[in-house]
């Protein structure tokens, strides 16, 4: 029973992720590129089974699904150079192959077109799994494929799977500069109700943050895609190497979100990650000094979080989980919280206890880091509230227009019309309003309203 | 014969000089004292043995130049006396030049003749010393006080008289002698010393009349001085000498002298003779023995000489055939003199080993080579001591090569225990290592430092227990052909380099034993692994796998089930890829069965530890690996019961919670907050516990073990430390406050916490079910084109909203439902405000603690000063949840200022200032 947890890679984004994920994975583990395990890696210690699964002829295989509507990314990975290690039957690509045009009812509409074969990858790898302890999403919410399709399995592993744990890492689209994609708060405020309503954790990182590290830290001035998704990949494997190298703690996802995510509504988790250097990014070549204190330090800082928020004075921290990675002396961690909490780096909820808890691990022994320790955090900060604020302006400032409308009116989602639209603000809005509560002290004794209510009260505030 | 008329005519006119004539005696009386005193003179001069000195002329000029060289500083007397002496011995005219030297050396010779004692007392002063050191033996005898008064000097005994009381009466020998010897030599040298010769006629009758007689004394003598009885002395018992009563003082005197070494020599030939107790004591007892046969020789040299002399005696005149011979004995006094000394201190040393043995016997005699000054008894003592070590380092050769304890009287300072202490740390059992040997500190010879011994000690038990608790006798046996090397007393340099390589060698042997071939990290990994829930996935599966099974009483539960459930965990986790010895030593089991209690309490996971191993994980740490286990596993228990109802009150938000928000979103608020809460306690109590007290004990005991030169003691004893502080540290130890009574507390609170969500739940299910039948009623009415709800729905919603209002529910639940929730929610609420309070006291508590580390705990249990901690003593009734805003803020307030005081302390001056 290894707690197994199934990837879902959507679009094109969550896939080109998902295959560095993979790769990084395969190297942490000693897993060659034909799936077979490295001579080398003979040091045990380490869980595989929880992404991977061995065929009959021993090769490990990742319990990865593969979704696209278009096939340019897919095709890629299938020629790439880990193109072996994946289960071929876990590709899905659109027949029409036209991809969703960015447009989230598209996508949504695609995927129910598709729904049965791609729900019967999925309960197949689910049947694979002994005791599967939930679903892993990789995804964009401001193209089309990632945010519709991201949205409709959300909606159907939800259904499908009322107990399991679903986890989402979700790229945000960067609310300074809208890229490519101009509907992106449309697709994203749709996509925001779903990962509201039928997740349990949403890692949120948005691009906006991960080219403003990429380009900072590792002195490039407009990073890839490549690159920015790298620091993706970095970020999922030290989330899960607790999961992957079990210690005495966080040795399931449950472990980890809960002490993370108090209520459901509130599960938009924030990263911060350092150091990335050459290791993880090629360009990045900085002499630093890593000490644990130095690391967490480092990672309560703003410029290293993977999200770009405006946090007002009264933002805090509703948790904080730091997995540190290396050779961490917990005599370390005693004095750097010591050192947190005399200079108050970091301010917590008022309502009730919080701090920063400490999760060591070990690295990898078969990936050579110049680094004695690296860290990783997990928080949910209500700053991230302004995030979502931010995307409903920009809807609202769209909407207002109606702007690009009928690209939506025309699939089946909006076939009744708009509303579609209006629940998600008021899923999203209801969402920032609990966080904003959660700032406040008596957040406990707080009516909890009906989403009618709380819509109603909106508007008065408005 | 001249010779004869000239000594007759010088004493005739001696006679005639010195004795005195009266006026008023007649001249008849007068002739007949002179003839009487010249009988007795010449009586004197005969009976007068020659001086013990030969007489050799040149010894006497070469005493005298002695003499001279000693007395003057400078040479110039020296160069005269030999011109002088040159010139004597080219005189013909003198026939005795030696008698004529020797006597001018005699007289010369003022001191004492303490330096000589053989040649005779010679000076007046020396004679008349001498009574009154005599008096000391008689002081109290009658005779004495009539013989020495003056009445008694000047009137002779008569020949009864004198019979009768001359045993008594206090003749001095020393006198006689002297006057003897100045009468001979005055004979010699035909010169009459008027000046030494004492006035007063002497008992001089004494002499022939003593009984028994010198000769039959020294005849006596040597088998006196072998301890046996003989005709005239006699040993009455083993430390009484008989001396026949007719002796006079003189000789009593002598004869006390003599009775010592005769009386030393019978009790040390006894204990000689004696069963020794033990080798050391034997060893002794022969060295004693060697020693006795050198004081026999002396005897059988001294019995040759007073054969010798006895046979030259000539029956008629004993008096000058003894002399003549030269064996008095008074000169075997002297010549026994040393070895009474030795005798003196073989005795002292024999009676101060009584009921020693072993080492102390050792030391015993060691401390005579040790703080002696007299260099006679220190290489004395240090011949005894090569002997009687003997035994002792064939012992320590065995000991520290071998690692065998041949000892069979028990007189090696290590010793084997037979009759083990029962003592509450080894739990009840025995550990080879600790209990089979044991170091007698008082038996520790002083040859030895305590530092030494203790080396010699841990060498012998590691290689007793290389042979015995390891099997590896073959390595024992090789090593000691190899290093085995002959130790002896003395050679301390060596003795030390070997016991320091025995000890480097079996100390690197024993470790490395129990690092390879008994894997004992591999066991401390293990039983940190599933012991301490290192393993945390095997714990995880284990936990998940036993849930249900441990739900049900403990009467219910079968080890067959249990056991096949940690296999299905191990086959599952990584567990599986350790090695089998380490798989086949973890067992599950239930502890004893106690009444009402469930699976979860009885259980636990035992790993088997085997000898040696047991040796440092000993049966006491072993129980105390289940202690921290079973509290661990509770802990993880509950972690994994609130992991349980978070995940079904999350998933559950997106689903059936999520449909029934109206009717119970505040109830879930509340309790996913307490949840939350509780959470976090479990995570930072676990993270505690695990990381700051495990990892760091770990690592202290890594460090340890890795020490270069550590020895298995240490190993034990970082292991010991390595446990207690975990105990202490994790809480387990509650000197002052319970701890492990509050924390079993709280972890019951929050099992009976989540069991009240569960049910919760199970009414939000029931809610969501019934809402979903009215809907799908509703529906199926619609589609049956009537309405959808009727007039039977509605008043049953009535009435139960009119009960509901009694109830103070919210909406929609039945009469019964209503009760079973507005319980429900009391309960939270009791429960949620019961645990806030056990907890604020057990943080007031770890804050009072000394350790920093449990401090530290209550800080970051209390990051965000969200509790207030509070002692238990003074707690104050009410300190709810439903405390208002202002309270909580004020507190919040008292809090920062507290915090800012603690962080004005705790920080440095510079760095302070910051805020």
């Amino acid at each position: 029973m290894p707690r197994e947890i199934i990837t879902i890679q959507a679009g094109q984004c969550g896939n080109s992720i998902g295959s560095q994920f993979w790769q990084q994975l395969c190297q942490e583990h000693g897993i060659s590129q034909d799936g077979n395990l490295e001579d080398f890696a003979t040091e045990g210690g380490d869980r595989k089974d929880v992404f991977f699964y061995q065929s009959d002829d021993t090769r490990y295989i990742p319990r990865a699904i593969l979704l696209d509507l278009e096939p340019r990314v897919l095709n890629a990975i299938q020629t790439g150079p880990y193109k072996n290690i994946y289960n071929p039957e876990n590709f899905f690509i659109h027949k029409s192959g036209t991809g969703a045009g960015n447009n989230w009812a598209a996508g949504y509409a695609m995927a129910e077109s598709v729904q049965e074969d791609v729900m019967d990858m999925i309960d197949r790898e689910a049947d694979g799994s002994d005791s599967l302890e939930g679903f892993m999403l990789l995804h964009s919410i401001a193209g089309g494929t990632g945010s519709g399709m991201g949205s409709f399995l959300l909606e159907r592993l939800n259904d499908r799977f009322p107990k399991k744990i679903i986890q989402t890492y979700s790229v945000f689209p960067d609310t300074q500069d809208s890229g490519d994609v101009v509907v992106h708060p449309y697709n994203s405020l749709l996509s925001m109700r779903r990962l509201t309503e039928n997740a349990d954790s949403v890692v949120v990182l948005d691009n906006g943050a991960l080219s403003r590290i990429a380009a900072d830290r590792l002195h490039v001035q407009e990073p890839s895609f490549q690159q920015t998704n790298q620091l993706v990949s970095t970020v999922m494997s030290a989330s899960t190497t607790t999961l992957r190298y079990p210690g005495y703690m966080h040795n399931d996802l449950v472990g980890i979100v809960a002490s993370l995510i108090p209520t459901p509504r509130c599960h938009f988790l924030m990263t911060s990650y350092t150091p990335f250097t050459g290791d993880n990014v090629e360009q990045a070549k900085t002499v630093r000094k890593t000490t644990v204190l130095d690391v967490m330090r480092r990672l309560l800082q703003p410029k290293n979080r993977m999200v770009s928020t405006n946090p007002s004075r009264t933002s805090c921290y509703i948790s904080i989980l730091n997995i540190i990675q290396g050779e961490a002396d917990p005599t370390d961690v005693h004095k750097s919280l010591l050192r947190i909490r005399e200079r108050q780096l970091a301010t917590f909820i008022p309502w009730g206890p919080a701090s920063i808890q400490v999760a060591l691990t070990r690295k990898s022994p078969y990936m050579p880091s110049s680094h004695r320790v690296s860290g990783l955090m997990l928080a949910n900060h209500t700053g991230i509230a302004t995030l979502f604020r931010k995307i409903v302006t920009l809807y609202d400032r769209m909407r207002k227009r109606g702007a690009y409308l009928q690209e939506y009116k025309k699939e089946a989602p909006f076939a009744d019309g708009l509303g579609e639209f209006d629940e998600a603000r008021q899923v999203v809005m209801d969402c920032v309003q609990e966080y904003e509560d959660a700032e406040r002290e008596d957040y406990l004794t707080r009516d909890v309203k009906g989403g009618a209510e709380r819509a109603e009260e909106d508007e008065r505030v408005r | 014969m001249p010779t004869q008329d000239r000594i007759n005519i010088a004493l005739s006119q001696l006679v005639e000089n010195t004795v005195p004539v009266y006026a008023e005696d007649d001249e008849e009386a007068v002739e007949e004292r002179l003839d009487e005193a010249y009988a007795h003179a010449y009586e004197l001069i005969e009976n007068a043995g020659d001086p013990a000195v030969t007489a050799d002329v040149h010894h006497a000029a070469d005493l005298i130049r002695a003499k001279l060289l000693r007395d003057n500083a400078t040479p110039d007397k020296i160069v005269r006396f030999s011109q002088l002496y040159s010139r004597l011995l080219a005189e013909p005219v003198l026939q005795q030049k030696w008698a004529v030297l020797y006597l001018l050396y005699l007289l010369a010779d003022t001191e004492p003749p303490r330096s000589q004692p053989s040649l005779a007392p010679s000076s007046q002063a020396g004679a008349e010393q001498t009574p009154k050191q005599q008096r000391e033996f008689v002081v109290d005898s009658p005779a004495f006080n009539e013989a020495f008064s003056n009445a008694g000097l000047l009137r002779l005994p008569t020949g009864e008289e004198a019979r009768g009381q001359k045993t008594d009466r206090p003749v001095s020998r020393h006198r006689e002698k002297k006057d003897k010897q100045k009468e001979k030599e005055g004979q010699a040298n035909g010169e009459a010393s008027s000046s030494v010769a004492s006035p007063i006629p002497q008992n001089w009758v004494t002499y022939e009349e003593a009984q028994p007689h010198e000769t039959s004394l020294l005849r006596d003598l040597p088998f006196v001085l072998q301890g046996l009885s003989s005709t005239n002395l006699q040993f009455k018992d083993s430390s009484t000498l008989q001396l026949p009563p007719t002796l006079p003082v003189p000789i009593v005197g002598l004869l006390h002298t003599l009775a010592e070494p005769c009386l030393l020599y019978k009790t040390l030939a006894e204990f000689v003779e004696s069963e020794g107790d033990g080798l050391v004591g034997q060893s002794f007892r022969s060295a004693l023995g060697l020693e006795l046969r050198s004081y026999l020789k002396l005897v059988a040299t001294l019995e040759g000489h007073i054969r010798r002399a006895l046979a030259m005696l000539d029956d008629s005149q004993p008096r000058k055939g003894l002399g003549q011979a030269g064996v008095t004995l008074k000169r075997c006094v002297y010549w026994t003199r040393e070895a009474t000394m030795g005798l003196r201190l073989m005795s002292l040393i024999v009676e101060g080993s009584k009921g020693k043995k072993g080492g102390q016997l050792i030391s015993v005699i060691h401390s005579y080579s040790l703080n002696h000054g007299d260099p006679f008894v220190v290489s004395f003592a240090e011949r005894l001591l090569t002997h009687v070590t003997r035994p002792f380092y064939d012992m320590l050769r065995q000991w520290i090569y071998d690692g065998e304890l041949s000892d069979p009287y028990l007189e090696f300072f290590v010793a084997e225990q037979h009759d083990l202490v029962d003592d509450d740390r080894k739990g009840g059992a025995t550990s080879v290592w600790e209990d089979k040997y044991k170091l007698l500190k008082a038996a520790v010879p002083s040859i030895l430092t305590d530092q030494f011994a203790n080396k010699v000690f841990l060498i012998g038990k590691s290689l007793n227990f290389i042979r015995h608790g390891c099997n590896e006798g073959g390595w024992v046996e090789s090593y000691s052909k190899s290093a085995s090397k002959e130790l002896r007393y003395g050679d301390t340099a060596t003795l030390e380099t070997s016991i320091d390589e025995a000890y480097k060698a079996t100390m690197a042997q024993l470790i490395s034993l129990m690092e390879t071939k008994f894997d004992l990290s591999s066991h401390l990994t293990a039983l940190k692994k599933y012991l301490l829930l290192g393993a945390g996935d095997f714990i995880a599966v284990l936990m998940e796998s036993l849930s249900t099974t441990l739900d049900r009483p403990a009467a219910t539960q079968y080890r067959h089930t249990l056991t096949a459930q940690l296999e299905h965990a191990v086959r599952n986790s990584n567990a599986q890829f350790d090695a089998p010895d380490v798989l086949r030593r973890l067992d599950s089991r239930m502890l004893e069965l106690s009444h009402g209690e469930i699976g979860w309490d009885v259980f636990t996971l035992e790993y088997k530890i085997s000898p040696p191993v047991d040796v440092i994980v000993t049966p006491y740490g072993s129980k105390q690996y289940l202690k921290v286990f079973n509290f661990l596993w509770r802990v993880k228990r509950v972690e994994f019961a609130l992991g349980s109802v978070w995940r079904r009150s999350m998933t559950g938000a997106r689903g059936v919670l999520g449909a029934v928000d109206d009717a119970f979103g505040a109830d879930w608020k509340t309790a996913r907050c307490v949840i939350a809460e509780m959470v976090h306690f479990v995570a930072q109590l676990q993270y505690y516990i695990l990381f700051e007290v495990i990892e760091s004990s770990w690592t202290d005991l890594q460090r340890a073990m890795r020490k270069e030169g550590s020895t298995l003691d240490d190993l034990i004893g970082a292991h010991a430390q390595y446990l207690s502080s975990i105990t202490r540290k994790g809480l387990l130890g509650g000197e002052s406050a319970d701890f492990p009574g509050q924390l079993h507390e709280l972890l019951k609170v929050m099992l009976a916490y989540k069991d009240v969500v569960d049910q919760l739940y199970s009414t939000s299910v029931a809610e969501f079910t019934r809402r979903q039948d009215r809907s799908a009623k509703i529906e199926t009415r619609t589609a049956a084109g009537k309405w959808g709800v009727s007039e039977n729905d509605e008043e049953s919603e009535l009435a139960g909203k009119a009960r509901k209002d009694n109830a103070a529910g919210p909406l929609g639940a039945g009469m019964s439902e209503a009760d079973i929730v507005s319980t429900q929610r009391v309960r939270l609420r009791e429960l949620s405000e019961k645990f806030k309070r056990k907890v604020t006291i057990l943080l007031g508590d770890l804050m009072a603690q000394p350790d920093p580390d449990m401090k530290w705990l209550a800080m970051v249990m209390n990051f965000n000063d969200v509790y207030q901690p509070q002692r238990r003593k003074k707690r104050t009734a009410g300190a709810g949840g439903n405390s208002t805003v202002m309270s909580e803020r004020t507190n919040v307030r008292a809090n920062r200022e507290v915090r800012d005081k603690e962080k004005a302390e705790a920080t440095d001056p510079a760095r302070g200032r910051q805020r």
